[in-house]
This record gives C-alpha cells, structure tokens and sequence, in this order.
C-alpha cells in the first residue's frame, strides 16, 4: 500500500480535476468488441446478459459459434435474433473470433 | 491466443465497461443523472482505496477509475481480490496466477471465483438463511444456518477445490466456456458440517441415489426462479465424511463472492458439484437432471472422440472426480537463475478421490526426471505440498516439467488429455520456461 497522505493528495487532485474536465474516456466503445459489420448487433443482443469478456476470449469455428446462439436461445433464456441479425452477429463473430483471427 | 489477450485487470474493465467496473469494485451504481452515487459500503471501499474522505462523492462522475488508483502500479480489488485474473466480469469468474498459489492455504484474496449466473444480495441476517432438504427423505427438513451450527458437529478440512474446465485453454480446437489456463484451483480451509449428518437426521429412503442442489444465484437472462446453475452428486459422494455445509473459510464466514453465507464442498469432484449460496438439496431418485447436468455440459464423451468431433448427447455422460494434477508455484515462470547453482522448485499436487503417491520433475523435456519430496496431506482432499532441488547444468532455456502420481498408479500426460466438447479435465503436466545464466 502507498503512503496514506499521497492517496490522500492525489485523490483531491484528481477530484478537482474531475470538476473542471467533467467524465473523460467514459465511452462504453461496445465493450471492447472491435469495429466492423455486426458490430453493434453483437454488443446489442449478447450483453443484455453477459459482457464482451466471454466473447473476446474464444476463437470458434463457424459451426461452434452457430452452436453457441442456438444453445443461448435453447438453454440460456436469450431471445430469438431475426435470421438475418442472426446471420450478421455469426459472421461477425467468426470474423473476429474465429479460428484465424 | 496470447497472454495479452487473456489477462485482464480492472483498469482493462474500466477501460472497457467504466460503470460496470464502478459496480463490481466499488459497488457504485449508476444514477438516472450518470452521476455516480456513491454509499454505504462502495462509499467506504472507495474511500479506503484512495486513502481518505472523498468529501464530494456524490458529484464524482460514474465509470471514472480514482486517478489515485490509475496512477499507482499496483491494481486495487474487485471482490476483495488482488493479483487475479479477470477471466471475465459478466458472470464474474476469476482465475489465480500460479505463484499466488503457493501458500498450503490459498488466501481468500487469491482465491479463484467461478459463478455461472449473477452474485446475489448479500443477506442481511445469515443466521437466518434457510437450507430445504427434500426429496426421498423420510423428514423433509428447513434447517436455518444457526440449526446447522448448532445442531450439527462442526469440522474444519482443508480441501482443494478445482473448476471441471481448469486448463480449458489448453484444448484445440477451442472449447467454449472460460479459457482457463492453471489457476481455476484453490486450497480452503473450511468450516462446516457434515452433509451426511444432515441427510441422516432427514433420514434417506432407500430409492435416494443422486443429490440436485440449488442456489440463490439469479440468472443471468434475469429470469425469476430460473437457476444458473444446478448440479448434484452420487449419494455416496454426499454421505462422504468430507463432503461438508460450509459457513467459513479460512478462519472466516464465508465470503459472499465465495458463495456466502452457506455453501457445499465437494472435493475432487468439478467444482460446480460444489454449489454456493445453497438453498435446496433435492434427493433424487435418478441422476440430477438440472441446468449444468445434461446435454454438453459437465459431460465427457463415454468413448474417446478426435479433437472437434460433433458428439451426439446421448454420447455423453456426466463428469465424474477430477484427474491426478499438480502446479508448480515457485519459482515463477520466465525467472532467471543461476546455471550451476542448485535452488527449490515447489508447488502442490492433488488428485480427485485419491492420494498423490509420486511427485517428479523433469528440467530436459521429459527425458528424465527427478522425484521430488511430497508431503502427506493434512486430511483427504488436502492438496499435498512437493519440494525438489534442481541444479542446472549450463547457460540457456530451460522448461521445467512438473508430474504428479496417484496412488492407483494413473500419472499426468505430458500432452493435453482426451479432447472432449466443453473442455473438461485437461490435468497435462503444468511447464514453466527458466533461463539459466
């Protein structure tokens, strides 16, 4: 643990420059999934219930990634995705966590 | 996938999700105004990370990491927890890094968290927490944690307790879940009684076979009354003398992140038999058929399958205690040392319903090894402290292979085991890479 007065010193810096400057870097940026078509489809229908984090971690062929939304839909309580945002979230999600990415 | 990719911190989540990070450091909400509000306990754990008062809290902006705590190197807590990998933070599940794991017992801020749905409330009065055991018993019972307490003979075991998917990461091609690397393991030290004790004061029929457990944990689809999770064991697995009600852990009520105020211990069998927050034991008359215990989940192929094979379901069965394994927590991996000079190499080693009967370690790829010295265990299930001595011969790189022995004869592979879909039960021998100057 640092000195108690440091923490002290900088928190009331800090504090006053949250005043002037308001909230920086606040953007929620889909939760780290990167930019690209599905993008927002992906963070719209996965994160109602979990994070990005179980996502960024995988590498999944096609055929797990289609597994996996039907077993959310299934198992996990997920809602159904009209087939074409369906179509869209898989094609980004094996783009992106796929095997060769 | 590189390490970078896997290891979170919190200043990553920040980063991320800001007032998420807000809620599951500080457990700061945020308010219709954005504004964070902060009260009660996330106004105390703030205040005692910064180092003082915080006499404008309710102006702070949500999502905002304290620039005292984004400018000091060392990470502040999620949980309590310090040094732990942030596997994911939506269901929270956390994994420790080996060399936090050399302690005979894992500290509670070390420790590993595996949760499927969301962390419930904590109660506000634990003692009056209620546990139902029903079923095929002759006296269905509700038996109050202060019942428990009381009524009950109190014991204290140290016991290992091991995620089904620890080393998921390991597979290829990749299974789905947590990519686990060593770390979803802990030793506890827990409080509680016996389930045996219990089952026998509601007095089991004879058609009892399977337990069903259920926990107070929501799902995360934020259904009412769904569960996240439910899964059970073999009776003679819940009449097991070690099989325990724990209350404390460590010397301490048990945590809520833990599954406070009451859970079950199962060791040696896949920590999600190990239900948290427990409200309900259900005594079947059939193996449990609850969320975790059908389909792929929790399941191994009854016949070995080649890696990425589609499994039909039927093919499937239910997991049973986890693999003779070991880890080596000293010295950390990538660490130089002196070539010619002799220095410890340690960990622990465990091995499901068994002993550990032989411990070795080899420092040229598997060509030879060298036993090490193992410890008994304090009681059954006790993870078992090894030591061995090793002097290596000339400058380079070096791995060191770490390789335990049950009492049966079975050993770790070498190589990552029988691929299977959800990755289950990878117990491969545990590397780390010296460099030797």
């Amino acid at each position: 643990m640092r000195g108690r007065k440091l923490r002290t010193g900088l928190a009331c810096a800090c504090l006053g420059l949250m005043m002037a400057g308001g909230a920086s870097g606040q953007t929620s940026d889909f939760g780290g999934l990167p930019a690209g078509p599905g993008q927002l489809e992906t963070f719209g229908n996965c994160t109602a219930c979990h994070s990005t984090m179980i996502i960024t971690q995988q590498n999944f062929s096609r055929r797990t990634w289609d597994e996996v939304l039907t077993w959310m839909v299934e198992d996990q309580g997920m809602w159904e995705m009209p087939s074409e945002t369906r179509q869209i979230v898989l094609d980004y999600l094996v783009t992106h966590f796929g095997p060769e990415s | 996938m590189s390490d970078q990719k896997e290891e979170r911190g919190l200043r990553e989540l920040y980063d991320q999700d800001p007032e998420r990070a807000d809620y599951l450091a500080f457990g700061r909400k945020t308010e219709t105004d954005r504004r964070g509000f902060l009260k009660g306990a996330g106004l105390t754990a703030m205040m005692l990370a910064v180092g003082g008062a915080i006499p404008f809290a309710r102006n702070m902006p949500s999502g905002l990491i304290p620039s005292a705590l984004a400018d000091t190197p060392e990470d502040f807590t999620l949980f309590g927890k310090t040094g732990i990998i942030i596997r994911n933070d939506r269901p929270v599940n956390l994994e420790t890094p080996a060399p936090l794991l050399d302690p005979d017992v894992t500290p509670i801020e070390n420790f590993f968290v595996r949760n499927n749905g969301g962390v419930p409330e904590a109660t506000a009065d634990p003692e009056a927490w209620t546990l139902t055991i029903d079923g095929e018993v002759d006296n269905p019972l509700q038996l109050t944690l202060a019942q428990l307490q009381s009524d009950f003979e109190t014991v204290t075991l140290r016991m290992q307790l091991e995620c089904g998917g620890n080393g998921r990461a390991g597979f290829n091609p990749s299974p789905r879940g947590n990519q686990w690397a060593i770390g979803a393991v802990g030793n506890g030290e827990w409080t509680g009684c016996r389930l045996r004790d219990v089952l026998q004061q509601a007095g089991l029929k004879s058609s009892a076979v399977y337990t069903g457990h259920y926990g107070a944990d929501p799902h995360l689809s934020g259904e009412p009354g769904r569960p996240s999770i439910s899964r059970g064991v073999p009776i003679d697995k819940a009449l097991e003398p070690h099989t325990l009600l724990v209350w404390g852990m460590n010397g301490e009520p048990l945590p809520l992140i833990h599954g406070g105020p009451l859970r079950v211990v199962a060791a040696g069998w896949p920590g999600s038999c190990s239900q948290k927050w427990l409200t309900r034991i259900w005594v079947r008359d059939q193996e449990h058929d609850g969320p975790g215990m059908t389909g792929l989940s929790y399941r191994m192929p009854r016949n070995p399958v080649p890696p990425g094979a589609e499994v039909p379901h039927e093919d499937m069965v239910v997991m049973g205690p986890m693999p003779v394994k070991s880890v080596i927590t000293f010295p950390d991996t990538l660490t130089d040392v002196r070539a010619d000079e002799a220095f410890e190499v340690r960990g622990h080693a465990w091995a499901g319903e068994h002993e550990v009967q032989a411990m070795h370690v080899s420092y040229d790829f598997g060509a030879t090894w060298v036993e090490a010295e193992l410890e008994p265990p304090t009681n059954r299930y006790d993870w078992q402290r090894w030591r061995a001595r090793i002097t290596l011969p000339a400058a380079g790189y070096y791995e060191i292979w770490a390789r335990a022995t049950d009492d049966t004869g079975v050993m770790q592979p070498a190589v990552v085991p029988g691929w299977n879909p959800r990755g289950y039960g990878n117990n491969s021998q545990h590397r780390i890479a010296l460099n030797a100057a």
